[in-house]
């Protein structure tokens, strides 16, 4: 979904009066940088607001003029993780943004810097994409976090929740966190559609990536405290017939759209949200953790009703269930781990201390992804959990991977974001050296093609 | 298996110092003290570490000989225990071999030998000769950096006395040490990680005297400060009359009956025998404990600071230690009309600035609940993250090792590699701050309280270095008894009917 069906659901939002703050923060012109942050105090309210009244006229008549709103800038490092399928590594690199996209990616030998860029040299840094953080309740307001109405509340949307600049989000892009799905808490077994956000932007639009990013379903371990005689039996039953019906009503809707019939059904604003999730444009993101949770929502979710599962969590011994999870994956089942936040289970019976990626990894599943479950880890410990992986067993670079292309592809924005390609959003951080080590800090964070963190002028994190 | 000292023991001690005494005739206690501190030392050096004699340190341990230099005035002893001295007791010698020694104290050494005898540090040099009986660590390949020192943790010993109820076969105290560390402040203890015994466990009781000077509590602080000038006071007038009674031998004596709890620990702080410990994190309350330590000259350490970063000066000027959290994050408040809130740059300003770090990471404990990275069991991440705001790495670990020992007045022990000090190693298999660097062992007084390879904990994980080593074996059904150590890809056999016969 585009960024203007987003801007649609953010003036219903609008409305509610939960965004408050946001429409505030979206009056304000947020300077890139936060250490600028008293600088739109010190002028005028009422010029502030003509000059980007102005500025919107202009940017609305005049595309040309859009596309100038991008900076151009020549990133100048000494090494380059494109994190494509190659896995290549380019040394001694030149980035050309533009027009908010990659416009070039080469070695200094190779590429000219062309003139009108700002040239940024950083030749001791890496440029890393962007991570990508597939569990995060931070991007939105956490009071909002759990709206437990009913055991499935199929309607809600955490698109209603965004808040931009509030200050975990301000600390995530100074982690190397650019893109992350909000979802709603796991306190009942459906608590409603994620949205898969930016870090940084001065508005819901700006920021919104998709919505609904996914849906979010919590199978066990949490919706059993919604009230007594809730267990796994109940709970089951009442998450697929919710999903049974909305894919009933997607059906009916694409019998309707085919021309197979004539009757029109009759809308539903509870179960229209889903027909994307059965349209496979976009995800669940499932919590999911114990060898029989996991083993359920692999067999539920992802081989019977063949939606695109995302497996949050998968802790404790879950990583029993990769074989399964291999073999649903070569019938055409699409499966994505996204481990986190907890990084090790301690097998008491075995007094063995299992790295929960490195299981998952060893036991040979290609999609392994890591997060932090914001704000159970903080945001921007999002490397630091990787790094935590590699010490109980997995590697750096499947930790990268497993912090951009393998979350991108999750949550289906590998097109636009997750590697350092040609045609991509420029969306990466400059970092000091391996982003996983505590010792590197993120220098630098584009998103849009835009620096929105410098941490010359105001380190973060 | 624990090996607590008995009667015969306790009078070896005692024996001991006093052969200690006589030694000390002909080598002052200073000297030999800057000796056994020189680093890196000399073989020959090492022979003045037996009769080194620290005021707050336990006398040394039994020399070879005690026997024959026990002093005709020494007191006499029972018979039974006569019997045992003559028995000349063995010495204990230990020998780490090959790996780069970080001494932190002064430098890193390269291919020399670490000889430990009866749980000191005995000689560090290239071509020791070490005893035959010497138990021989091989750590090639490894890097050999001094215990960590955690100037607070919870979970690995009991109350305060920590060598009366702790459980040293404990699981915390098998991560503790999978973590590095060997000296942990506990409850008012600073105690060993002692993994098997307790003996020689508790290195210094009460190293802090605490203090609630929190600029909430005004009632309690004016309390504290009234305390303070009448224990000055007092002090005046002993002086007066230690002077007076010189010359008047009926000089009346100031009354100091009402000198304890308390006061008592007060009277210690005034004196500078003791160190005061105050909470404080905000710029307020760390100017105002600045302010405490500068008025009454106290030896005071800070707690928390996370925003001594906009104070630095202040404290420096102070002379107090700072115990920092690097990655404390608490936003800062806009209406204030200054600099505040936590930084990542926090430990690096305050160390440009001169403060003496000790660093703790957010949680002090060693949980098992999965999430990992957040408390003691990756001790040395928490020093990375300082290492990110700034800081240099060196200084980094000396907070971690001998910036820490200080803090809890214990550095004459542990915190450094140093010949006379106590043989606690965190022997790793790299670089210590780098996040997949593994303890490989860690000696606790001169033995391997350790061991990775021998510890099903963690021997998994990347064995021999090897990063693509095959996951362990899972066991289905999960509990099996005795077969959980059986070589990967050996199938388990299934569990015995009778295990299930004791349960209810």
């Amino acid at each position: 979904m585009s960024r203007q069906q987003a801007t649609g659901h953010r003036q219903q939002a609008m409305g509610n009066g939960q965004l408050s703050r946001a429409r505030q923060e979206a009056s304000f012109p947020c300077p890139q940088a936060a250490g600028k942050r008293e600088e739109p105090r010190r002028r005028g309210t009422f010029a502030r607001r003509f000059t980007i009244a102005i500025a919107a006229v202009l940017c609305a008549c005049t595309s040309a003029l859009q596309a100038d709103d991008s900076p151009k800038l020549a990133f100048i490092v000494g090494k380059v993780l494109v994190m494509d399928k190659t896995d290549s590594v380019i040394n001694n690199a030149v980035v050309l943004v533009s027009g908010g996209m990659i416009e070039k990616v080469g070695k200094q030998s190779a590429v000219q810097v062309p003139s009108g860029y700002r040239r940024i040299e950083m030749p001791a840094c890496w440029i890393v994409p962007g991570f990508v953080d597939c569990h995060d309740h931070v991007v939105g307001s956490l009071s909002d976090l759990n709206d437990m109405v009913y055991l499935t509340n199929p309607g809600l949307s955490t698109l209603d929740t965004v808040e931009p600049h509030n200050s975990n989000i301000n600390r995530a892009v100074a982690g190397g966190v650019t893109t992350a799905l909000l979802i709603p808490g796991s306190g009942t077994n459906m608590s409603g559609f994620g949205t898969v956000s930016k870090t940084a932007g001065d508005s819901v639009a700006d920021m919104v990536v998709r919505s609904p990013g996914s849906i979010k379903i919590a199978q066990a371990g949490n919706p059993e405290r919604y009230w007594w005689g809730v267990g796994r039996m109940f709970m089951n039953f009442n998450t697929r017939q919710t999903l049974e019906k909305a894919k009933a009503y997607h059906e009916a809707w694409v019998k309707f759209e085919k021309g197979e019939t004539k009757e029109k059904p009759a809308f539903d604003p509870i179960f229209d949200g889903f027909r994307g999730l059965f349209a496979r444009t976009f995800p669940a993101s499932v919590h999911t953790q114990i060898y029989q949770v996991v083993l359920t929502t692999v067999d539920m979710l992802a081989r019977k009703l063949d939606i695109r599962t995302v497996l949050d969590h998968s802790e404790f011994d879950g990583w029993k269930v990769a074989p399964l999870i291999i073999e649903a994956m070569a019938k055409g089942h699409s499966i994505y781990t996204i481990q986190g936040p907890r990084a090790y289970h301690l097998d008491r019976t075995q007094r063995k201390i299992h790295g929960n990626a490195a299981r998952w990894w060893q036991a040979g599943n290609p999609l392994l992804g890591i997060n932090t479950d914001a704000p159970v880890v903080p945001q921007e410990q999002l490397p630091f959990q990787a790094a935590m992986g590699c010490y109980y067993g997995w590697i750096p670079y499947e930790g990268i991977k497993g912090l951009t292309r393998i979350p991108a592809e999750a949550l289906m924005v590998d097109k636009e974001v997750g590697t350092i390609e040609v045609g991509k959003q420029a969306e990466f951080c400059v970092w000091t050296g391996d982003p996983l080590d505590p010792r590197s800090s993120c220098e630098v964070t584009v998103i849009h093609g835009k620096i929105v963190y410098d941490a010359k002028l105001n380190r973060r994190f | 298996m624990t090996r607590c000292p008995g009667t015969a023991g306790r009078m070896f001690r005692f024996l001991a110092l006093l052969t200690a005494i006589v030694a000390a005739g002909s080598i002052s206690p200073a000297v030999a003290a800057a000796e056994a501190n020189a680093a890196p030392a000399p073989a020959a050096s090492a022979l003045a570490a037996d009769a080194r004699i620290d005021p707050v340190q336990e006398p040394p341990k039994p020399d070879a000989k005690p026997a024959e230099s026990k002093p005709a005035d020494a007191k006499p002893a029972d018979k039974k225990d006569e019997k045992k001295e003559e028995e000349p007791k063995k010495d204990r010698f230990f020998a780490v071999k090959g790996g780069v020694v970080h001494t932190v104290s002064g430098g890193d050494l390269r291919n020399v030998t670490v000889l430990c005898k009866n749980g000191k540090i005995h000689a560090i040099g290239a071509g020791l000769e070490v005893p035959k009986d010497a138990e021989i660590l091989d750590a090639a390949g490894h890097h050999i950096y001094p215990g960590l020192v955690a100037v607070r943790g919870t979970g690995f010993h009991a109350g305060s006395n920590p060598d009366d109820g702790t459980d040293v076969f404990s699981l915390n105290m098998t991560l503790g040490l999978a973590a590095g560390i060997t000296t942990v402040l506990s409850g008012d203890a600073v105690a060993k990680m002692t993994f098997g015994s307790v003996e020689d466990m508790v290195v210094r009781k009460e190293p802090l005297v605490s203090l609630n000077y929190a600029t909430r509590s005004p009632e309690q602080r004016r309390k504290l400060r009234q305390s303070f000038d009448k224990l000055l006071e007092h002090i005046r007038k002993t002086e007066a009359y230690e002077q007076e009674v010189k010359t008047n031998k009926s000089a009346e004596k100031p009354d100091d009956k009402w000198i304890k709890g308390e006061n008592e620990k007060y009277l210690k702080l005034l004196k500078r025998e003791a160190v005061a410990e105050i909470a404080a994190d905000t710029a307020h309350d760390l100017h105002e404990a600045c302010d405490l330590a500068g008025r009454y000259n106290l030896r005071m350490v800070v707690r928390s600071a996370y925003e001594g970063w906009t104070i630095a000066p202040e404290l420096a000027r102070a002379g107090v230690s700072a115990v920092v959290t690097p990655r404390t994050r608490v936003d800062a408040d806009e209406l204030r009309s200054r600099a505040n809130g936590s930084s990542i740059e926090n430990a690096a300003i305050l160390y440009n600035h001169g403060v003496r770090l000790a660093i703790l990471p957010p949680g002090l404990s060693v949980s098992t609940w999965g999430v990992v990275g957040e408390d003691l069991t990756h001790f040395n991440m928490e020093a990375a993250f300082a290492v990110r705001g700034g800081l240099p790495q060196d200084a980094a670990i000396r907070a971690m090792t001998l910036d820490a020992a200080k803090v809890l007045g214990v550095d004459h022990r542990v915190g450094s590699i140093d010949v006379g000090k106590d043989a606690d190693f965190c022997i790793v298999d790299g670089d210590l701050l780098h996040y997949m660097t593994l303890t490989r062992w860690a000696v606790v007084n001169g033995r391997i309280a350790f061991d990775r390879e021998k510890d099903t904990l963690l021997s998994h994980i990347r064995p021999g270095g090897d990063v693509n080593a095959p996951a362990p074996n899972d066991y289905w059904p999960r509990r099996l008894g005795a077969d959980w150590t059986a070589e990967p890809g050996v199938p388990a056999t299934p569990a015995k009917p009778e295990t299930r016969a004791s349960a209810p």
